[in-house]
C-alpha cells in the first residue's frame, strides 16, 4: 500500500510548484507530478545545441509576486534576477526609438520623434503606476461572485467596491477604460509617435488573439504594467540560467519544504470516489493517494481530460468547451557564432542587452493581426527579441549567443497545410523580419529552434499552445476565469483544486494563481 | 429684448424635441432653436427629388421608448407605426437567400432550411435575448450614478434593476455579464452553425460602429439594437408612416401643443457664458436669446469646443471631450425607382422586402469590410442594409414608383489616400456594382440617387466626423462614461447648460431616452434654477 499524501500537484510548472510549496509550508505532506524529466513546464532552460542554453518557451520575469519571492526565500534557492533595462524599437526607415532606465535619456530620445510625446511620457508613466498599484489588490484576492448573497462572498464583493471607490476619481475613470478599451485607442489618447504608440501597445496584445485596436487589450497592457511597480522604469528581469532558474529555485525551496517532486510522472487521470478525489493515476497504472488533488494544468485539459465529464455539471463542461484558449504566440530561438548587428544603432551597446520590439507602427501590428484572423501566421510578425547570453554570459560558449525572439501571430488553427509543414516557414518568416534591422543575421545563424503553438501544445501540455492557459479578455477575467461559479480554484469534485493560469489572476509568471489556490485549499482543510 | 425664455433648446432632433415636450409640459417657456429648414435633425424626411419622400438619416424608430409614445400621446399628433410581415431578407452569393418573419413559425422553417440544428436552437436564443435585452431596457430611463461620489438615492433605482438582474437567476446573470463585453462572432458561435444566419443576426452588433464583428463589446452593441424588439432575431424596427418626419412632427406638435416654441433656419453659433453659467445664445445673425437654462441637443465635441469654447472649460475636461470617439463610419444612398427590383433567392412575392434586405453573406464578410475601414478606405466589399418604405407606405413616391434607402458601412470619416468630395460618387457607384451582383436589374431601375458621406452629415446635420451616435458605443463610452468620465449626468460643468443629445446616457439611435432623462434633471434642478 503506497503511502498517502495529503496533497498531489498534477504538473511542475511555476504555479504548480509555488502551490506545492505554500502547502508544504503549512506542513502539508505534497508530491508534485510531472510529465516532463524536468520541472518548469512553459518556465524551463534546455540545452538544445552544446553550451547554448535556451530559455526554451518564456523568457521574461517582470509579474512575479515579490511576496513569493520573499517567503519562499527564493534567492537563497538561487534565484538572481538580472535586470532587462532598456527596450529599443529599429525602424524600417533606419531610425530608431530607444527606451532605458536612464529618466532623463528617454525623454530627450523621445522628444527627438515628439516634443509633445515626452512631456506626456511623464505623466503616462505615473497615471501607469497609480493604474498598476489600483489593479494588483485585484491579484491578490480570490474574486468573490457578484451573483451570490453569501455573506463571504458580500464582504469580499463590499471589501472590492470599496477599494474601487477609495482610488479616487481620476484612476476609476482611467481604470474603466483600461478594462474596455483598445490598447492602440488608449495609448493614442496620449502620444503621436507611431513607434512609441506601437511599442506600448504591443504589449496589449502578447498571449491573445486580438489586434492592438480590438477592445480589452488595453487591459492585457496594464496587466504587463504590474512588473513595473516596485522595479524603477519597466521592471523586467531575466533569471540568470534562463527561465529555468525560477522553476529550480522554486523546486529547491519546495523540496527544502519536505516537498516530493517527482519527473517522468505523467498523470492520465484523477482518481474519484463517490464525488471526491482519492489520488491519481499515471499513465503507467501507478497510483499516487492524497486527501486533495490540484491541478495546475489548463482548464481544458484540468476538467475535461483527468476526470470524466460525466462527474461535472452540463454547464461547467460547456462553459469550459467554450473557454478561450486560441494560441497565438510563437517562439524562435536562435544559436549565433557572434553579436547580431543593428542597422540603426551599429556595433556593441547597451541596446543590445535590453528588449528589441519589432513594433514600428500601430498599422505593422494590426496587419500582423489581419493575416491570423483569417488562419495564416503574419508574414511580417510582431517580434520581441532578447539575448540573454549578453546579460548571463553563462547561456552561450565565449563568444557565441543565444537569441530569443517572441513571434506573434501564429494561430494555432491553420487554414492550409499543418504546423509541422508550416514550421520552417515560420522561422523563415521571423529571419526574414529581423533580418531587415539586422543585417548580418542570417549569416551568424549556427542553429534554429522554431517553437509554433502546436509544439508549444505538444511540449509543455499547454492546450493550443496558449501561453496564458487561457486569454485574458474582459468574460474570461476575474470571477469568469475559468467559469462562472468556478473562480475560486474548486471544482465541483471535492478535494479537487485548481491553481493553474487558468484561473485568477491569470497568465504570466505570476505565482500568483498557485499561491491563491493554496490560501483557498489551506482555508478549506478540514 | 425683455421676453425671457425658461428653456432654450439647441436642435430639433428628436432627442431635443422630446426634452422640448417634457419641460413645457412641466409648465417652462421653452424654445427650441433649429439650425435646417426641417425637423428631426438625422431622423427627418426630405422630399429630395420632386415626388420623392426620403428618411436622409435614420429610417425607423423600433427603439423610441413606448413610455414616451404614451406620455406625449403622439398617436394623437398623427403618429403611425407600419409592421412589416419580413424582419429581414438576406440574399446569398450562391442565390439561395435566409429570410427571418415576424412569424417565428415561418422564421423557424426558413432557418430549417439551413440548418435543421439552428432552427432548433432558434427559440431558445430568443428567450435569452429577450431576458438580456429586459435588463438593458430597465436602466434606459434612469441617470447613471456618479460613481465618484455615490449618493444611495442615484444608486436605489440601479439596485433595483440590479434585483431585477437577480430575478434573472444566477445563470442568466453571470450570462449577462459574459455576453455583454464580448465579441458578436463569439457569442453567436456558441449557438449557431450557419453563416447566413449568424452574419444576420451578428450585422446589428457594428451598427455604426467603427469595429468589426471579432471586436468586444459587439455582443452589447447587437442586444442594444434589440432592445423592445417585438419579435427578436434582428433588430427592433418600426417604420414610421410618412417617414421619420411624421414622428419628428408628432414630437414637435406635443411640444406646441404643450407651448413650446420652435425657431427654424435659426443657427446658434454660441453659448453665452456668463460667470460660469449659461445665460443664453447668439444666433448666426447675430440675434442674441436669453434663457435661465441652456439645453444642447448636438453633440458633446459641438456643444464644448464649438458652442461653449475651450477657454471657458478646464483642460482635463477639454482633453476628455477631444479623445471622445465619434468615428462616423456609415454612409447613406438613397434611390428613387422606376420599379421594385426582384432580387436573387426570393421566396415567392415581394412580402420578403417589405422589412430590412441585408447584403452581409458572412460575419467574415463584415470583418474584412471592417479591415479596409481600419486603413483608411470604404469597404471594397461593403455591408448593406436596404430598406424599400413604399412596400409600406406607397405614398412616399409617385404612384408605381418606389424609394430604396441604403445604409453602407464602412465608410470611415477619415480617408486616408483621398478626400470624400473625390470619392462619394465612386462610393454611390461601388455600392449599386455591389447591388447589381444580388439584384441585376437594379441599375437600369434607377430614376436619381443621393449619396450621404460622413462628411456630408457633418455639414448638412452637424454630425462631428458623421458619427451617427454622438460617439461611439464603446463600453468605455457608456453610462458614467457617457459623454465623457465625470458628467454621465446630463449636466455639465457650465452652470445651466445641460445635453439632451445620443452623446449621453443610454445613447445613440431613436430612442428618445437621452431627451427623458434630461427633461427629468433638469426639472429636478429648478429649484436651484428657479
Amino acid at each position: 500500500m503506497p503511502k498517502r499524501y495529503d496533497a498531489i500537484v498534477i504538473g511542475a510548472g511555476h504555479n504548480g510548484l509555488v502551490n506545492a510549496a505554500y502547502l508544504a509550508r503549512a506542513g502539508k505532506q505534497v508530491l508534485v507530478l510531472e510529465r516532463r524529466p524536468l520541472v518548469g513546464g512553459a518556465t524551463v532552460t534546455e540545452e538544445i545545441i552544446p553550451g547554448f542554453k535556451f530559455s526554451v518557451f518564456s523568457y521574461v520575469i517582470s509579474l512575479f509576486r515579490p511576496e513569493i519571492i520573499r517567503e519562499l526565500d527564493l534567492p537563497r534557492h538561487g534565484l538572481t534576477i538580472l535586470p532587462l533595462p532598456s527596450t529599443l524599437t529599429p525602424l524600417p526607415d533606419g531610425n530608431y526609438l530607444y527606451r532605458d532606465w536612464d529618466h532623463y535619456r528617454t525623454l530627450r530620445e523621445i522628444a527627438r520623434h515628439s516634443p509633445r510625446d515626452a512631456e506626456a511620457y511623464d505623466e503616462y508613466g505615473r497615471r501607469m503606476y497609480f493604474m498598476a498599484k489600483a489593479v494588483k489588490y485585484l491579484l491578490g484576492i480570490v474574486p468573490p461572485d457578484p451573483t451570490s448573497l453569501r455573506p463571504g462572498d458580500l464582504r469580499g464583493l463590499f471589501a472590492l467596491g470599496r477599494h474601487l471607490l477609495g482610488l479616487g476619481e481620476e484612476t476609476l475613470y482611467t481604470l474603466t477604460k483600461l478594462m474596455t478599451m483598445s490598447a492602440a485607442d488608449f495609448v493614442e489618447e496620449w502620444f503621436e509617435t507611431e513607434a512609441l504608440k506601437a511599442t506600448l501597445s504591443a504589449s496589449g496584445i502578447i498571449g491573445t488573439f486580438l489586434g492592438p485596436r480590438s477592445p480589452g487589450t488595453a487591459y492585457v497592457l496594464l496587466h504587463h504594467y504590474m512588473g513595473e511597480i516596485d522595479g524603477s522604469f519597466r521592471a523586467w528581469g531575466f533569471a540568470r540560467g534562463g527561465t529555468g532558474g525560477i522553476a529550480n529555485a522554486l523546486a529547491s525551496a519546495a523540496t527544502a519544504l519536505g516537498v516530493e517532486i517527482r519527473c517522468n510522472a505523467p498523470v492520465a487521470r484523477v482518481l474519484v470516489k463517490n464525488g471526491a478525489a482519492t489520488g491519481v493515476a499515471l499513465e503507467n497504472g501507478d497510483e499516487f493517494y492524497g486527501k486533495v488533488v490540484v491541478s495546475s494544468l489548463d482548464p481544458k485539459r484540468t476538467f475535461l481530460k483527468l476526470v470524466d465529464e460525466s462527474l461535472l455539471p452540463g454547464e461547467l463542461v460547456a462553459a469550459i468547451r467554450r473557454f478561450n484558449i486560441r494560441g497565438s504566440s510563437a517562439k524562435v530561438n536562435l544559436a549565433l557564432a557572434a553579436a547580431p548587428e543593428l542597422a540603426c544603432l551599429p556595433g556593441n551597446g547597451p541596446h543590445l542587452r535590453g528588449a528589441i520590439s519589432i513594433s514600428p507602427s500601430i498599422d505593422y501590428l494590426e496587419r500582423a493581426y489581419d493575416e491570423a484572423k483569417y488562419g495564416r501566421f503574419s508574414s511580417r510578425p510582431y517580434l520581441d527579441v532578447i539575448i540573454p547570453s549578453l546579460i548571463d554570459p553563462e547561456m552561450a560558449p565565449p563568444g557565441k549567443h543565444v537569441m530569443s525572439c517572441f513571434v506573434q501571430y501564429a494561430p494555432y488553427h491553420l487554414r492550409e497545410g499543418t504546423w509541422e509543414q508550416q514550421r520552417e516557414a515560420l522561422g523563415d518568416a521571423v529571419v526574414e523580419t529581423l533580418a531587415e534591422y539586422m543585417p548580418n543575421l542570417k549569416d551568424i545563424i549556427l542553429h534554429r529552434q522554431v517553437m509554433t503553438p502546436w509544439d508549444i501544445e505538444q511540449i509543455t501540455g499547454l492546450s493550443q499552445g496558449n501561453i496564458f492557459q487561457g486569454e485574458l479578455s474582459l468574460s474570461q477575467l476575474f470571477f469568469l476565469r475559468p467559469a462562472a461559479g468556478w473562480a475560486k480554484y474548486r471544482t465541483p469534485i471535492r478535494n479537487y483544486f485548481q491553481c493553474g493560469s487558468g484561473t485568477h489572476p491569470g497568465g504570466g509568471i505570476t505565482g500568483a494563481p498557485g499561491k491563491l489556490a493554496a490560501g483557498e485549499i489551506l482555508r478549506r482543510w478540514r | 429684448m425683455n421676453t425671457l425664455y425658461d428653456v432654450l433648446i439647441i436642435g430639433a432632433g428628436h432627442n431635443g424635441l422630446v426634452a422640448a415636450a417634457y419641460l413645457a409640459r412641466a409648465g417652462k417657456r421653452v424654445l427650441v432653436l433649429e439650425r435646417r429648414h426641417t425637423l428631426g435633425g438625422v431622423a427627418a424626411t426630405e422630399e429630395i427629388f420632386p415626388g420623392f419622400k426620403f428618411d436622409t438619416g435614420a429610417g425607423e424608430a423600433g427603439l423610441l421608448r413606448p413610455e414616451i409614445v404614451a406620455d406625449l400621446k403622439l398617436h394623437r399628433h398623427g403618429l403611425e407605426f407600419l409592421e412589416s410581415p419580413a424582419a429581414v431578407f438576406a440574399p446569398q452569393p450562391n442565390g439561395d437567400s435566409l429570410t427571418l418573419w415576424r412569424d417565428e413559425a415561418s422564421t423557424l422553417a426558413e432557418i430549417a432550411r439551413h440548418s435543421a440544428k439552428d432552427a432548433e436552437r432558434f427559440p431558445a436564443f430568443l428567450r435569452l435575448l429577450k431576458r438580456l435585452t429586459e435588463v438593458l431596457q430597465r436602466v434606459m430611463l434612469l441617470t447613471p450614478p456618479n460613481i465618484a461620489e455615490l449618493k444611495f438615492e442615484e444608486l436605489l433605482p440601479w439596485l433595483n434593476s440590479g434585483r431585477k438582474l437577480r430575478q434573472l437567476g444566477r445563470h442568466d446573470m453571470m450570462e449577462f455579464l459574459r455576453v455583454l463585453p464580448m465579441p458578436v462572432t463569439e457569442f453567436l458561435d456558441e449557438w449557431f452553425e450557419s453563416e447566413a444566419l449568424k452574419a444576420v443576426l451578428g450585422a446589428a452588433g457594428v451598427t455604426g460602429s467603427m469595429q468589426g464583428p471579432q471586436a468586444s463589446g459587439t455582443a452589447f452593441v447587437m442586444l442594444h439594437q434589440q432592445l423592445g424588439a417585438a419579435n427578436g432575431g434582428f433588430k427592433a424596427s418600426a417604420r414610421v408612416k410618412g417617414g421619420m418626419g411624421a414622428l419628428a412632427a408628432a414630437l414637435a406638435g406635443a411640444a406646441e401643443k404643450h407651448g413650446a416654441e420652435i425657431r427654424k433656419a435659426a443657427e446658434v453659433m454660441r453659448i453665452k457664458v456668463e460667470n460660469g453659467r449659461a445665460t443664453g445664445v447668439v444666433l448666426a445673425g447675430g440675434e442674441e436669446i436669453a434663457a435661465k437654462v441652456v439645453v444642447s441637443n448636438a453633440d458633446p465635441r459641438r456643444t464644448f469646443l464649438d458652442l461653449v469654447g475651450a477657454p471657458q472649460l478646464g483642460p482635463t475636461f477639454v482633453r476628455r471631450v477631444r479623445n471622445i470617439r465619434l468615428r462616423g463610419t456609415t454612409a447613406k444612398m438613397n434611390l428613387a425607382l422606376r420599379a421594385l427590383p426582384r432580387f436573387n433567392g426570393m421566396p415567392g412575392n415581394e412580402n420578403c422586402l417589405s422589412g430590412h434586405i441585408l447584403i452581409c453573406p458572412g460575419l467574415e464578410y463584415l470583418e474584412r469590410a471592417y479591415d479596409d475601414a481600419k486603413y483608411g478606405r470604404f469597404s471594397r466589399k461593403p455591408y448593406l442594409d436596404l430598406v424599400i418604405p413604399t412596400l409600406l407606405d406607397p405614398g412616399l413616391a409617385p404612384a408605381g414608383r418606389h424609394i430604396m434607402a441604403i445604409t453602407m458601412q464602412y465608410a470611415p470619416y477619415r480617408l486616408r489616400e483621398s478626400h470624400w468630395e473625390n470619392e462619394r460618387d465612386k462610393l454611390g457607384d461601388h455600392i449599386v456594382a455591389t447591388l447589381a451582383e444580388y439584384a441585376p436589374s437594379l441599375p437600369d431601375l434607377i430614376l436619381h440617387r443621393q449619396v450621404l458621406t460622413p462628411l456630408d452629415y457633418e455639414r448638412e446635420y452637424g454630425l462631428t466626423e458623421g458619427g451617427e451616435f454622438h460617439g461611439q458605443m464603446g463600453l468605455d463610452q457608456l453610462l458614467f462614461m457617457r459623454p465623457v468620465a465625470g458628467y454621465g449626468q446630463y449636466r455639465t460643468p457650465v452652470g445651466s447648460l445641460y445635453l439632451c443629445g445620443a452623446g449621453t446616457h443610454p445613447g445613440g439611435g431613436v430612442t428618445g431616452a437621452p431627451g427623458y432623462n434630461a427633461a427629468r434633471e433638469i426639472l429636478r434642478d429648478w429649484k436651484k434654477i428657479g
